[in-house]
């Protein structure tokens, strides 16, 4: 076992830090979620410099965008992960930025260091740089940046990715200089990155200042490929994104591109279809049938990286007894679940490991599932548990489409599931105080995923409301974090998925793709999870 | 006359205030956090505080309650709780959407029912009426939001002859753009309307046609169209009028649901995200402007009352 001490962390520094690099740092120093997804993601097919070379100049991209309303597109202030891989990272560009692979490429920084003990970062930013405004953006302004981030009049909920920082300073005006108290492996991804790495995407002081909070959250002046029509913006309907012409990585093909929010996923299926909109963000899942039986149309489908799981409190009767838990586990048919809730695309779940991780990740026929579907052990575990007529509640926000599935497939078993339905802010409270009996959970990653198995089964995880606590699972918890050798860090989550099912810590339940679509004529697409680089895509005219 | 309008005027304002005043408490009475909500799951309790802070959530109801109507009386309807925009601009950018479609749709609503309403009174128990009805009653089932989704099928996806979602303004698009985005929307908001309000007019016709100063009309030898239109109909579009009232309201809470479906932002789907988020300021202005809608439309419609009725006056 390698201890934290003893990894070189320079080997972050970068005008490059290629994916296997990344992954062999993350697991020396515990990020292993974030190593496992970088594993995950195969090379793109084909290379941007080939398909570069017949790209059209021109044109407007219309894009349905599934979301109703975005509240502010305020680095600082963006609580969606949508909105900041995908709108975020076309408005503002970062320190750095993703590759096809989630390995770390330059962007406004075109190399960086990292001292050997991932103290230090020094950032050397490109010359010439210059914000949507016409402002030129230095090193100054990514310490104003951090200044107002982490402003607590501000509240900004990315503060505490910067709360390492001890001391940053910039010696001159193309170099930034961060000291952190201790190592933090996923810095680079979580808070420097173009799209994710909200707490430092720069911010024009003038502009911010000039516009005042509100303003600029509507209309931010950013220095990323595509800069806001201040003009065109409808909080809740959607703006116009125009190509920047001063962008260091030059101007992007397309002139224009149309943002349109769309509350309701059928309504975004039916503009897809009718042709109202050349691409959509996300393809609600409703409509992937309808969708991919048009021949003008590609859909771009990626193994997703959550999971999700049916939660039952230990500190409540009966979930306090193995056996209840597990009646409760074996009783949910999957497929049908997969079927009835997602139109059949999803991918059942045997533990908390997202397929999208491709090394350790295990489907239901490659490894041992507890949990399988059997609906005569479940009623038998439900006889001995006492389970006959027990009513319990299950949480929910105003979706209950899988709550319905899953009260109805547990009536088999005799249990009485009463859905407690409620709005989005006080279903929340309701799972961060641990007051329910049972709740529909998981974890949507961000670009670093430790918590994804962490905060979810530690028995000090912040995400454990429901009383899980087996020093065993700790004791994997802890060690997979501290493992750099990846055939031991794969077997120890492994045993700890496996323990995990045994223990019927959750039901697991399923995992989503992360699916778009668009028109044939839209050229250029390259996927990065989650995020959407849009200064690649140019129109087939 | 003008002082009935006068008191009726004060009566409406007291009215607005009370709604105004509920809707205040009630939001807040709401379980959940908004502050929990804006800051998402990576929320700290400090910056949870210097939000509930900013926003002036920390002190007691009362006293914001007194902050916001010194604030309302002087125009001003706040901001936001997202801190995105002003209420005042929501509304002022939403307003002409939803009017937009719930005139339209009253329109659609009337041109149907009167004519429809009509034959239906005039060939009663015919296969006309028959037809009519069963039109009417399948027009008074249909949810708006699915009727919505139908129209986008058929006209948008499949004839490809409207935009299947969206709003564009006369001003800057014409009025044929205008109207291409929000025909859909108006029909399947003024569908329920117009069967509902296509009852009152049969009712009533029937009930004024069968009254003793129409049997007089005919037997002076008047002409059937001139009985029925000059002398039946408006006596029966008395009770018509005061459903139309009433439809007027109905028609922007049924926006609510539509504008969801065609993407349109307009006080509907302000006021249901505004819900969903806890936004106290826009809760309060959204409903503050439905309110003052549904008092002056009841206003109008007891003006109308005198015109169509000489019987009717309030001195």
């Amino acid at each position: 076992m390698h201890r934290r001490d003893s990894i070189d962390w320079s080997v972050l520094s970068g005008p490059r830090v290629s994916r296997r690099t990344l992954m062999q740092l993350a697991a020396a120093s515990g990020a292993i979620g974030y190593a496992s997804r970088l594993a995950a993601v195969g090379a793109a097919p084909g290379n941007r410099a080939e398909r570069r070379q017949d790209v059209q100049q021109g044109g407007e991209l219309r894009w349905g965008y599934g979301i109703g309303q975005i509240p502010t597109l305020d680095p600082a202030q963006v609580n969606l992960g949508a909105v900041a891989g995908e709108l975020l990272s076309n408005i503002f560009s970062g320190l750095v930025q993703f590759d096809e692979e989630l390995g770390i490429i330059a962007d406004l920084a075109e190399t960086w260091e990292v001292s050997e003990d991932g103290l230090e970062y020094t950032f050397h930013l490109r010359e010439g740089l210059s914000f949507h405004n016409g402002d030129s953006l230095t090193a100054s302004d990514i310490i104003y940046t951090y200044e107002r981030t982490t402003n607590p009049d501000f509240a900004s909920p990315h503060a505490n990715k910067l709360a390492l920082i001890t001391e940053i300073t910039a010696p001159d005006d193309l170099t930034v200089h961060m000291v952190q108290s201790a190592p933090y492996a996923p810095f680079l991804g979580t808070a420097c990155s173009r799209g994710p790495g909200r707490a430092l995407l720069p911010i024009s002081q003038r502009a911010a200042e000039e516009m005042g909070d509100v303003a600029f959250g509507q209309a931010p002046i950013g220095c990323g490929p595509f800069m806001i029509d201040p003009d065109t913006v409808e909080v809740g309907g959607g703006f116009d994104l125009l190509a920047f012409e001063d962008w260091y990585g030059g101007r992007p093909p397309l002139d224009k591109v149309v943002v349109q929010l769309v509350a309701e996923a059928s309504t975004l299926v039916s503009a897809l279809e009718a042709g109202d909109v050349d691409m959509v963000d996300i393809l609600p899942l409703i409509g992937y049938d309808q969708i991919a039986a048009i021949d003008d149309i590609t859909i771009v489908e990626a193994a997703g990286t959550n999971w999700i799981g049916l939660a039952m409190n230990y500190a409540r009767p009966p979930w306090d007894n193995p056996e209840a838990r597990m009646a409760v586990a074996k009783a949910i048919d999957r497929e049908e679940l997969i079927n009835t809730a997602f139109f059949g695309r999803g991918t059942p779940g045997i533990g908390p490991i997202a397929p999208a991780f491709g090394w350790v990740y295990q489907g239901a026929d490659e490894a041992e599932d507890p949990q399988a579907f059997n609906l005569d052990e479940a009623r038998a575990l439900a006889e001995s548990a006492g389970l006959d007529g027990v009513q319990v509640n299950l949480i929910t926000d105003p979706n209950t489409r899988v709550e319905q599935v899953i009260r109805s497939q547990l009536s088999e078993i005799g249990l009485d599931v009463q859905l407690d339905q409620m709005q989005q802010n006080a279903y929340t409270e309701r799972r961060n105080s641990g007051d329910y009996d049972m709740d529909i959970l998981g974890s949507v990653v961000d670009v670093d995923p430790d918590d994804n198995i962490w905060n979810f089964f530690h028995s000090e995880g912040p995400f454990n409301t429901y009383a899980y606590s087996n020093p065993e699972a700790d004791e994997l918890c802890d060690g997979q974090r501290l493992t750099s050798d990846q055939e031991e860090r794969t077997q120890i989550l492994q045993e700890l998925r496996l323990l995990l099912a045994n223990d019927a810590a959750y039901a697991f339940l399923y995992h989503l793709p992360d699916v778009t679509a668009f028109y044939n004529h839209v050229q250029g697409y390259v996927p990065i999870p989650e995020q959407r680089y849009l200064e690649h895509l140019w129109l087939d005219q | 006359m003008t002082q009935y309008i006068f008191r009726r005027l004060i009566h409406s304002i007291l009215i607005v205030w009370g709604c105004a005043t509920l809707v205040f408490f009630l939001i807040r009475a709401i379980p959940g956090d908004p502050v929990v909500q804006m800051l998402g799951t990576e929320y700290t309790p400090e910056a949870a505080d210097a939000l509930r802070d900013r926003l002036g959530l920390d002190e007691p109801v009362l006293v914001q309650y007194v902050r916001w109507m010194g604030n309302m009386l002087r125009g001003d309807l706040g901001t936001s709780i997202t801190g995105a925009e002003s209420v005042g601009d929501a509304i002022v950018s939403g307003l002409p959407k939803t009017l937009s479609i719930a005139i339209v749709a009253f329109i659609i609503a009337i041109v149907i029912a009167v004519p429809a309403g009509v034959l239906a009174a005039l060939r009663r128990n015919s296969l006309a009426d028959f037809v009519v009805s069963l039109v009417a009653f399948l027009g008074v089932s249909m949810p708006a939001f699915w009727f919505g989704i139908i129209l986008i099928i058929v006209f948008a996806v499949n004839l490809g002859w409207l935009p299947s979602l969206g709003y564009a303004s006369i001003g800057e698009d014409g009025f044929v753009e205008w109207f291409r985005h929000i025909i859909l929307p108006s029909i399947a908001v003024g569908a329920g309307s117009a069967a509902i309000l296509m009852r009152f007019v049969r009712a009533g016709l029937l009930e004024v046609l069968s009254s003793d100063y129409i049997r007089t009309a005919r037997s002076k030898g008047l002409n059937e169209r001139r009985v029925v239109v000059a002398h039946g109909l408006r006596n029966a579009l008395i009770p018509v009028v005061t459903v139309a009232g009433i439809q007027v309201a109905l028609l922007l809470s049924g926006t609510v649901v539509i504008e969801t479906v065609f993407s349109i932002r307009g006080i509907g789907r302000l006021l249901v995200g505004a819900i969903f988020d806890q936004d106290y300021p826009m809760v309060q202005g959204t409903i503050l402007v439905v309110a003052v809608i549904f008092v002056l439309a009841n206003l109008i419609v007891d003006i109308l009352y005198t015109l169509l009725d000489p019987r009717i006056s309030y001195d």
